[in-house]
């Protein structure tokens, strides 16, 4: 009934306006700038109380461009108080409420022209035209957000699914860890056990041969230096073709290394990148053969190489090489800080400039590769002065304070409140692109993992081998039964490690914030991408952001969380910026169709910004909020239609 | 506790600019060679003797000689000239019927035309004998002494005890090395890290002593981020390691707080002031490296005896000497008297005091348009927005980045819609870049500083291997000023001004990160010679450009780091990279009370610090205190947050919001001052002690400042305080800006020191003009009604002025302004004109609202003639709008009484 009342009173007033607004000129509307609801405020008696109570005015006094109450209670339609506020009522439109200092400055900000009566300017009515052009854009929206609604929907749907289907997984994986933990182990007890008769089998051959030997010497004593060089010899043979024992017991060791370095790597993966994690895992199906791709044929290779020790040597050395690498690239370090914390003497007049430059830019123009240092195109024209050796063609790169530039088209700034923004920038940015990261989403462990037969096959393998070595008690081992054991052993370990490496990131992944309707559920392994003039933004949920350029990469952060109700994703903790603080991102969230990254932005130094259009913000509230909206402006233009009758 | 925090803060912060400051990269005394004679060179040591005193050309003129002149050394040219107001000029150079290697150089171009017309040509000269001595009139109240053995130079009051008032060489440590001829085997060179100077002509420096009578403190000689009132820097209980000041003028990277550095400008004119209530000053006209030593008592045997006279070193590397002699006797009449010799400051356009928004950087259209809506959402006026260096084509200046700025001259026209105006940066530094065709076109005519082998100078600043433009020629600077034609900068409109920024001239890989002092500038003069007035040179080139581009008739606004004497003509100056701490915002005071007293008017500091984010308490304080700055601008490094005033809150965006509306409220109020400064050289900001010579307490007082003569602000500088101590000078009452509430003067008062302001005060018997409206810009204030605020003395007297022009072009100088004296007195005030009768502009403007503080009755109402009108008198508002807590008070208001601002009117209270 209330809400009947009022709405029939602004149907009134509204009329009211217009027929003002045809009739006279404003000026000489006492009530000029007063809003609807506060008509009754003015107009109930000759004598009006300032709002903050502070001192009473007359009627006359209303409007009478003189200041009387502090809080500009007493001048709504004129500037006289610095306080007041200026209704316009925009007939055609949406009201408006100005500061009082925009009253007659000279500027058209009513679409009626209500806030320009002095005379200096004419301001034309624009309302009808606006108010058209603001229906149309609402209704656009509101029809974004019904489709977006059901998609979104549709996505919660999936995600209900798709979470169901991630916790069987990860039961099932469970428990077969636990059988394969248990196979491992009896493998791994059988493998000790045959090399601990393999040792002792290749002891007593060694003594059966120095026994033999010092037979052999005591009978020719005097070919003694003959005889040991031939001793030698035979003992490499031994030890290269014959001395399985030795062998078997370095290829523990570099398979033990192996596993180590496999776990440090997959423990980066975890933490950092589970790309690498998840390519391997592909692997494993294939060595079922149960796939024949190329590409995963290509990593069974490599990884069957891999054990030898003659790679193990190459990484042994490489690895070494990249240590002294650190090393000396520290002692350039230092050697540079010295250089920067001394005299300078070393440098170029050229070096020193940059030096000094670099001070006020915070770019460090000794360390060229801070990628947001990078240069703008015509920067690269200092090649031309400067010569030749490609430190100093980097250190150019670093000097120039312009990496930071975004050209895009639009910056946006975070204090935006998401709500305002309007959605219909859709088709807009082409280079926009989503698509899945290869993370993990297609790491479908589960589709042989699920086959019983493969753990039933492994469980039968491994219980006959058991069976058939347990034959074998007394020396010699037989040694292709030995190889069998060591060979079965290995492909388990690794298959349990695999599934190990699936447990964990099926357990971090169920542990992630997907949203109260888990509606950002397909957002887990998803990168949005974006390119903005010379950079590339790649921004992975519950991962990482990057902007890339060329083959540079600068992290912007690491996801963090969302925030203000899921209207923000954040990402923090990325590469430090010299002299400012460590990259962060912020990413705003509105409803649109697709999942499109757009207008990445650097609106404070190394503080980015962007925003992230996504059916997930499509809620129904909101499009209840703006039916109600629009359902109001329509009304609101039944008079105007009636007017313009 | 408190102590154990303060020393480890302290600890912190001198970590942290020893990090910063690479003082090593600069030249101490004692790395400078003649400075470091000068220094050591013991009192009495000059035995150069005056003879052959003569007048000529209206001069007294005198030689000056060793007394044994066994060394056959060349004689010296003494010159003396007298003008009008108690000024006194000496000028000693080589003499150059000798023929010297070369003519030293003397600075062109900084003492203004018209003191010729104020010279009193001498025609006689009078003789003393006990010492001889040759005396000279200068004005009624003074003389100038030359005695001539040994020589002495001085002013002296002509009637009582003779007093002295300065004087130069009186401890006998004037030297003056003569130019060279470099010989086989002369090794001159001087280094400094990794640079030579070449030195051809050998040593040519000069020092001297000056002599301050009756003073307590010595100011002046900007520009040093110190403490107003100078500190020696030699003598009895001060350090060893002590240096002098220094004026050089230098690009220093996160500069110290609290130091004799030379920072980016240098006016060698220092002021004194004593319990007497008397100043006066001397001013050294030389554009070379300059350092100063402010001895304390007891320096030398035979100073000190209670003589309260304030002694001074003065060294300079080349040049000559050309100084000033100012008698004074009181601080206004100093700084008119140096005014007289240097000029006036500009008269700004009425834009260029409101408020201006900066950064390094506004990226690009979208970035502009949006920081220009954000001020309108928050309805926070402001007047500029500006551009720094990333807006250029790879910093090319007179170009636009064309990815980022597509549609400069569109963009700058929807400001100006606004009545906004836009300043981009414009530096000395060409790019060496063929295809520039700024640069081909100085290559092609030669317009290049040379370095010492005569090749185009090739230094590195923002664009990488730059050349300078060599801005001593004035057809280089005419030529320079042609390159702001609209033609000529492509993309800019009449809405767009300029920011001349790295005019040291700053050069990355330069000594002490400027230009070598042996490159050579036209007519070889050696970059030593006037390394100091480059910046000058280069300022004044584009001042002059920009009053080309509007054909005479638009004032030019024209912000410059580097100064020099003279600056003042030209534009407004702002104080360098500053840092966001609380000290920096301590220091802007004394640096521009400095920069004021020695003629720089229209200054300030970059609001928040340049460096660093501020917290935002902090950017609040400064907000407030940046109020009244003269020029008011924020400013901020790009690698700071953004600090936009509405990006700290509700709460602080308020209190800013109502920083910079007091601001645009007291508008009417800093144009007077402005005129006036540009009138008189009495500067906006003011010392207390130049508003109140007699009160010792106010001299070394440089945390409050007074804004004109009715103004005294009391800046906050410390985190948390909610208290003040505000000393309140004279003998009449003050009354709080925000409420009304009167104070009592001579006497330190405490007082809440609340968010919402800082402690101001309108001193018992002036009135003050303000505008009370709101807009988005000065622009729309135009047709506003003005507000006098009364603020009346124990006599119920006061008087106060307005001044209105067109705020833009140059008719104010034919005559087109009001100039309005109100006076009240005998409970009638009164509009006078003191415009001259052929002054005319009219304006529709009315007074609507007199508030009248301290008013001893409750009257009713007031008759308005010749208008014969009754204007009703009530309680209203103090302030309005604003702070609620800061406007609730209730002042007896005069309402509407319809008087317009160009007439003629009396008003009294019945």
């Amino acid at each position: 009934m209330r809400v009947l009342l009022s709405f029939l009173l602004l149907l009134f007033l509204v009329l009211a306006s217009s027929a003002i607004r045809s009739s006279s000129s404003p000026v000489t509307d006492p009530f000029l700038g007063i809003s609807p609801q506060d008509e009754k405020y003015y107009k109930s008696s000759s004598e009006i109380k300032c709002k903050d109570g502070s001192k009473r005015f007359t009627r006359a006094q209303l409007n009478d461009d003189f200041c009387d109450c502090a809080d500009g209670t007493d001048e709504p339609g004129t500037s006289a108080c610095p306080n007041g506020k200026f209704h316009c009522r925009n007939a055609g439109h949406s009201p408006l409420v100005l500061f009082s200092s925009r009253v007659n400055d000279g500027i058209c900000d009513c679409c009626d022209g209500s806030d320009e009566y002095d005379g200096k300017v004419a301001c034309s009515n624009t309302c009808w035209e606006a108010g058209k052009a603001a229906r149309e854009n609402l209704k656009k929206k509101i029809q974004t957000y019904n489709q977006g609604v059901v998609i979104r929907r549709k996505e919660i749907e999936q995600a209900k699914v798709g979470l169901d289907k991630d916790e069987a997984e990860l039961k099932k994986l469970k428990i077969e860890q636990k059988i394969l933990k248990g196979l491992v182990q009896q493998l791994k007890d059988r493998k000790e056990q045959i090399e601990k008769i393999e040792e002792k089998e290749r002891l007593e051959k060694e003594k059966e041969e120095k026994e033999r030997k010092e037979a052999e010497e005591a009978a020719q004593p005097g070919k003694g230096d003959g005889e040991e060089k031939t001793d030698g010899n035979e003992k490499v043979e031994g030890s290269t073709d014959g001395g399985e024992m030795p062998g078997v017991s370095q290829d523990d060791e570099i398979l033990d290394e192996n596993e180590h370095h496999d776990e440090t790597g997959r423990y980066k993966d975890l933490d950092t990148d589970e790309e690498s994690a998840a390519e391997a895992e592909p692997t494993s199906v294939l060595e079922e053969g149960t796939h024949n791709n190329p590409a995963d044929q290509h990593v069974v290779e490599t990884k069957e190489e891999s054990p030898s020790s003659e790679d193990l040597i190459i990484t042994a050395g490489s690895q070494h090489d990249g240590s002294t690498k650190k090393e000396e690239s520290d002692e350039v370090k230092k050697v540079e800080e010295d250089i920067v914390s001394e005299k300078k003497e070393a440098l170029s007049k050229e070096e020193l400039g940059r030096l000094v430059a670099s001070r006020w830019t915070g770019e460090n123009s000794d360390k060229p590769s801070e990628a947001d240092d990078s240069p703008k195109a015509d920067e690269h024209e200092n090649l031309e002065h400067t010569p030749t050796s490609p430190q100093e063609v980097e250190e150019d790169d670093g000097f120039v304070s312009d990496g930071d530039e975004e050209t895009g088209d639009d910056g946006k700034y975070s204090d935006r409140e998401p709500e305002d923004d309007t959605y219909e920038e859709e088709y807009r940015h082409d280079s926009t692109s989503s698509y899945k990261s290869d993370a993990e989403d297609d790491l479908d462990l589960s589709e042989t993992t699920s086959s019983p037969t493969w753990l039933e096959k492994i469980q039968k393998t491994v219980k006959n081998i058991l069976q058939a070595v347990n034959l074998f008690q007394t020396t010699p081992v037989d040694k292709s039964e030995a190889d069998r054991v060591r060979k079965e052993y290995d492909e388990s370990s690794s298959k349990l490690k695999k599934i190990q490496s699936r447990v964990s990131s099926l357990e971090k992944k169920l542990k992630q914030d997907f949203g109260p309707e888990k509606e950002f559920y397909s957002f887990h392994g998803r990168c949005f991408e974006s390119k903005q003039g010379k950079y590339t933004y790649k921004v992975c949920a519950y991962k990482e952001a990057t902007q890339e350029e060329g083959y540079s990469k600068t992290q912007l952060g690491g996801w963090e969380k969302f925030e203000n109700s899921y209207q923000f994703m954040t990402y923090t903790n990325g590469d430090k910026c010299w002299n400012g603080p460590d990259r962060s991102l912020k990413i705003k969230l509105r409803c649109g169709l697709k999942n499109e990254l757009m207008d990445v932005d650097e609106p404070s130094r190394c503080e980015y910004a962007a925003v992230l259009s996504t059916p997930a913000r499509c809620l129904e509230d909101k499009l209840k909020e703006l039916q109600e909206k629009l359902e109001k402006l329509m009304n609101q233009d039944q008079p105007q239609k009636h007017d313009e009758l | 506790m408190r102590s154990l925090l303060f020393t480890l803060s302290l600890l912190c912060f001198a970590s942290q600019t020893s990090l910063s400051w690479k003082k090593e990269e600069f030249r101490s005394c004692d790395q400078t060679p003649f400075c470091k004679r000068a220094r050591s060179r013991s009192p009495g040591a000059c035995s150069l003797i005056a003879t052959d005193v003569t007048i000529a050309d209206g001069d007294l003129v005198a030689k000056l000689t060793p007394k044994d002149n066994d060394d056959q050394i060349n004689p010296l040219v003494l010159s003396l000239s007298v003008y009008g107001d108690g000024i006194v000029r000496l000028r000693i150079d080589e003499d150059h019927s000798l023929n010297p290697p070369k003519k030293r150089f003397r600075v062109p171009d900084v003492v203004v035309p018209e003191l010729e017309e104020k010279k009193i040509r001498l025609e006689k000269f009078a003789t003393e004998n006990d010492p001889p001595s040759s005396v000279v009139y200068v004005s009624d109240g003074y003389e100038a002494v030359v005695r001539h053995e040994p020589f002495e130079v001085y002013v002296r009051e002509r009637s009582g005890d003779r007093r002295r008032v300065v004087s130069l060489n009186s401890h006998g440590l004037f030297d003056f090395e003569q130019l060279g001829k470099k010989g086989e085997g002369d090794d001159w060179e001087e280094k400094f890290r990794t640079h030579t100077d070449s030195r051809p002509f050998g040593s040519q420096s000069i020092s001297f002593d000056v002599s301050f009578y009756e003073s307590s403190f010595v100011y002046g000689i900007p520009e040093h981020a110190t403490s107003f009132a100078l500190k020696p820097t030699k003598g009895p209980g001060v350090e060893e390691s002590a240096e002098p000041y220094r004026l050089f003028n230098l690009d220093v990277f996160e500069y110290e707080h609290e130091s004799p550095f030379g920072l980016y400008g240098s006016i060698p004119f220092m002021v004194s002031h004593g319990g007497t209530g008397k100043s006066s000053g001397f001013f050294w006209l030389n554009a070379a490296e300059m350092q100063i030593d402010v001895l304390a008592e007891g320096w030398d045997a035979e100073s000190g005896g209670g003589e309260s006279r304030i002694d001074t070193l003065w060294m300079s590397e080349a040049g000559i000497v050309d100084t000033f002699f100012f008698a004074g006797p009181e601080p206004k009449d100093v700084v008119r008297q140096y005014a007289s010799v240097t000029g006036t400051s500009a008269m700004p356009q009425l834009f260029a005091t409101g408020y201006h928004q900066c950064r390094w950087n506004y990226k690009d259209e979208e970035d502009v348009a949006q920081v220009d809506s954000k001020f309108d959402e928050h309805d926070i006026p402001y007047d500029v927005l500006w551009l720094d260096i990333e807006h250029t084509d790879g910093k090319r200046y007179f170009t636009w980045d064309s990815a980022l700025f597509p549609n400069p001259e569109e963009m700058q026209k929807k400001l100006d819609a606004k009545g906004r105006r836009m300043v981009t940066i414009v530096d000395p530094h060409i790019k060496r870049d063929d295809s520039y065709f700024l640069h081909k076109e100085a290559t092609e005519m030669g317009y290049y500083v040379k370095d010492s082998s005569g090749k185009d100078f090739d230094g590195w600043c923002w664009p990488g291997s730059s050349s300078y433009i060599d801005m001593l020629s004035p057809e280089i600077r005419e030529w320079w000023g042609g390159r702001f034609s609209y033609k000529n900068y492509v993309g800019s409109t009449p809405s767009l001004y300029i920011w001349n920024d790295m005019n040291e001239p700053s050069v990355f890989n330069g000594p002490e990160v400027t230009m070598p002092r042996d490159a050579l500038h036209v007519g070889g003069v050696e970059h030593r010679e006037v390394h100091n007035a480059y910046g000058y040179y280069f300022h004044m080139a584009t001042s002059d450009g920009l009053v080309m581009r509007g054909e005479g008739k638009d004032r030019p606004f024209v912000l410059s780091r580097a100064i020099f004497p003279g600056t003042q003509r030209y534009g407004a100056i702002w104080t360098g990279d500053n840092t966001a701490e609380w000290e920096h915002l301590r220091v802007s005071i004394p640096m521009l009370l400095t920069l004021g007293l020695t003629g720089i008017t229209f200054s300030g500091a970059d609001i928040g610090g340049f460096f660093g984010n501020p917290e935002p308490e902090l950017l609040v304080r400064w907000y407030q205190v940046g109020a009244y700055y003269p020029f008011f601008r924020g400013h901020a490094h790009h690698d700071t947050k953004r600090r936009e005033p509405w990006l700290f809150g509700e709460r602080n965006t308020e209190l800013m919001r109502d920083a910079i509306h007091t601001r645009y409220t007291l508008l009417p109020y800093f144009y007077t001052l402005f005129r006036e400064a540009n009138v008189t050289g009495v500067p906006v900001l003011r010392p207390l002690w130049m508003e109140f010579p007699q009160d010792e307490a106010t001299f070394s007082n440089d945390e409050a400042f007074m804004v004109g003569n009715g103004l005294l602000v009391q800046g906050v500088y410390t985190k948390g305080t909610t208290h003040a101590s505000v000393y309140l000078p004279g003998k009449e009452s003050w009354y709080d800006l925000r409420n009304g509430k009167t104070y009592v003067g001579g006497k330190t008062h405490k007082m809440d020191a609340p968010e919402e302001s800082i402690p101001a005060f309108q001193r018992a018997g002036t009135i003050i003009p303000r505008k009370d409206r709101f807009r988005r810009s000065s622009f729309q204030m135009d047709n506003d009604p003005y507000t006098l605020v009364i603020a009346l003395n124990s006599s119920q007297e006061a008087d106060g002025e307005l001044y209105i022009d067109d705020g833009k072009s140059f008719e104010f100088k034919r005559g087109a302004y009001i100039h309005r004296r109100f006076v009240f007195s005998n409970g009638v005030l009164t509009s006078k004109n003191v415009a001259p009768p052929e002054a005319s502009l009219s304006s529709q403007c009315l007074i609507d609202r007199i508030i009248l503080l301290g008013h001893s009755s409750g009257p009713n109402s007031a008759l308005v003639e010749p208008l014969n009108q009754k204007a009703e008198i009530e309680m209203g508002p103090l302030r309005m709008g604003g702070l609620v807590a800061s406007s609730g008070t209730n002042v007896l208001t005069i309402r509407k009484p319809g008087v317009r601002v160009d007439q003629d009117w009396t008003i009294k209270i019945l």
